[in-house]
């Protein structure tokens, strides 16, 4: 009763901070930055991921060699060294000094980008071959065939797992707190580190805002397969049931 | 019936040359060589696994040949071309697919209108116009709005052959175009073919409708295991096959 008290306190004496950290008299934080990092780190990764799934699909061998091993290289390593290479590595290369805010960004792209160019790339797989046939056999090009009969479908199918990876994300913005970005995890540490006797306390109320959000998300992420399934299943309908009875006329 | 006598000049739109194809080691295709003339209805039987359909997959490169030499409209096919004159090429090839695939995340509408918008640049308002008239001349002009899924297979294949008209192609190929129907819907779709060939249009069919061949085809060809044992008349194969293996294939259909 008394943890749950001293929670109570907690947040109420700290809400500000866990919502937007020092802002506006520092950079932003907490849960926004939270949540702002999450969604252009999604965001900026999405396209990346749709170049990168149609160059491992290509043709040319050109584009389909550098995505892969980037695909590899990027999936066989843990996110904490991604984020200590870009850590390290951005400011020689651009020669200034980079915000934690943006070095963790890039890092996200990077990460998710490979992560999400698999689930677009299963998502096109996934489409019955004749979707494509059909097309080419129309005339449109291979690029076209993608654009305006592929990805549309492949895409919408996808919803769900772009959404997951999405709940993961929020979950790895965590790791920025070894950089010090100013995010949620990095605000909760504020916290301890002024009460510094309520540790358990101070993490748990972390771990319950993660799970509200993630959860929340997840949730989502399992309605919209649902209705996505039922609609999938209806536009099976058309092809199945006369296939059936085809097979069972042979 | 034949368009091929109303044609004098019967110059060649597609030919054979000496075609091979090998899965593997396997062969799929052995030493074809046919030709389909313009206005001329050519229908391919044989058993299955006989390479009807990939026979037919090599006119627009669907699939590839290891040798020989296939012209459409005397134009080389299987030669190294860009991959825009290919696309160009393939725009000009009607193709009808045994499972429809239409776009299922295309109203029947744009389904038609795609290809002449986004390939030929034609103008969506002229497109939208020639596809209303397709959908109409397939009996299906109420259905534009609707999506694929609405529509029974019999009415998916309609639209997959009003989408493939609508890129004006000289020649229409249907690989087992109602294999895939219940049988109640196959009447439909037949008819729709024969309104094509009716109006002169080139056409090779590779399906097991023998009806429709001995009605509708100018020359039946007759496949087995790779090789073109067999190219008639109508009237000369269903009559009497020549091939021994095109016998057996008669007198088990006759049978079912």
């Amino acid at each position: 009763m008394t943890l749950l008290f001293n929670m109570i306190g907690i947040v109420s004496d700290n809400w500000l901070l866990l919502l937007v950290g020092q802002f506006p008299n520092g950079p932003l934080g907490g849960i926004a930055a939270t949540l702002i990092l999450s969604i252009l780190g999604i965001a900026l990764a999405f396209p990346l991921s749709v170049a990168m799934a149609l160059a491992r699909l290509s043709p040319w061998p050109v584009l389909r060699w550098p995505a892969t091993a980037l695909v590899y290289v990027v999936r066989g390593v843990p996110l904490l060294l991604i984020i200590l290479w870009v850590y390290f590595l951005l400011p020689l290369l651009i020669g200034e000094s980079v915000p934690g805010f943006v070095t963790m960004l890039a890092t996200l792209v990077i990460y998710e980008g490979a992560f999400l160019s698999e689930i677009v790339r299963a998502g096109i797989t996934a489409l019955p071959r004749g979707q494509m046939d059909a097309a080419r056999a129309l005339g449109h090009s291979h690029l076209g065939a993608m654009r305006y009969v592929i990805l549309p479908q492949a895409l919408f199918n996808m919803i769900p797992s772009i959404i997951s990876q999405f709940v993961s994300t929020i979950k790895e913005t965590t790791l920025g707190y070894i950089i010090n970005v100013p995010e949620l995890t990095f605000a909760a540490g504020q916290i301890n580190n002024r009460l510094l006797t309520k540790p358990f306390e101070v993490y748990f109320i972390l771990a319950i805002i993660y799970f509200v959000v993630c959860w929340t998300l997840t949730k989502l992420a399992s309605t919209l397969e649902r209705r996505i399934a039922v609609r999938r299943a209806r536009s099976m309908d058309g092809a199945a049931a006369p296939a059936l009875a085809a097979a069972s006329r042979t | 019936m034949s368009n091929q006598a109303s044609n004098s000049t019967a110059t060649p739109m597609i030919e054979f040359i000496g075609i091979n194809k090998f899965y593997g080691s396997l062969p799929a295709l052995v030493d074809i060589n046919a030709e389909v003339k313009k206005g001329e209805v050519v229908v391919v039987c044989g058993p299955s696994g006989s390479g009807k359909s990939t026979l037919i997959r090599t006119v627009n490169r669907l699939e590839e040949i290891q040798s020989g030499v296939l012209r459409f409209d005397g134009q080389n096919v299987h030669a190294k071309i860009s991959s825009l004159a290919m696309n160009h090429l393939r725009s000009r090839i009607g193709f009808v697919f045994q499972s429809f695939n239409l776009f299922p995340h295309l109203s029947v509408l744009d389904n038609v209108m795609l290809s002449p918008v986004k390939v030929n640049g034609i103008k969506r308002s002229k497109a939208r116009e020639i596809a209303l008239q397709l959908l109409d001349r397939v009996g299906l002009s109420s259905k534009a709005q609707n999506y694929p899924a609405q529509l029974s297979g019999g009415q998916q294949q309609r639209v997959a052959i009003a989408r493939a008209l609508a890129m004006e192609p000289p020649a229409m190929l249907f690989d087992e175009p109602t294999s895939a129907l219940d049988p109640e819907m196959v009447g439909e779709v037949l008819a729709v073919m024969r309104g094509l060939a009716r109006d002169g249009m080139t056409m090779m069919c590779v399906t097991h409708e023998m009806n429709f061949a001995r009605d509708v085809a100018d020359r039946v060809w007759f496949m087995d295991a790779g090789r073109l044992l067999e190219s008639a008349s109508p009237s000369a194969f269903f009559g009497s096959p020549q091939h021994p293996r095109a016998q057996r294939f008669l007198s088990d259909l006759r049978a079912r």
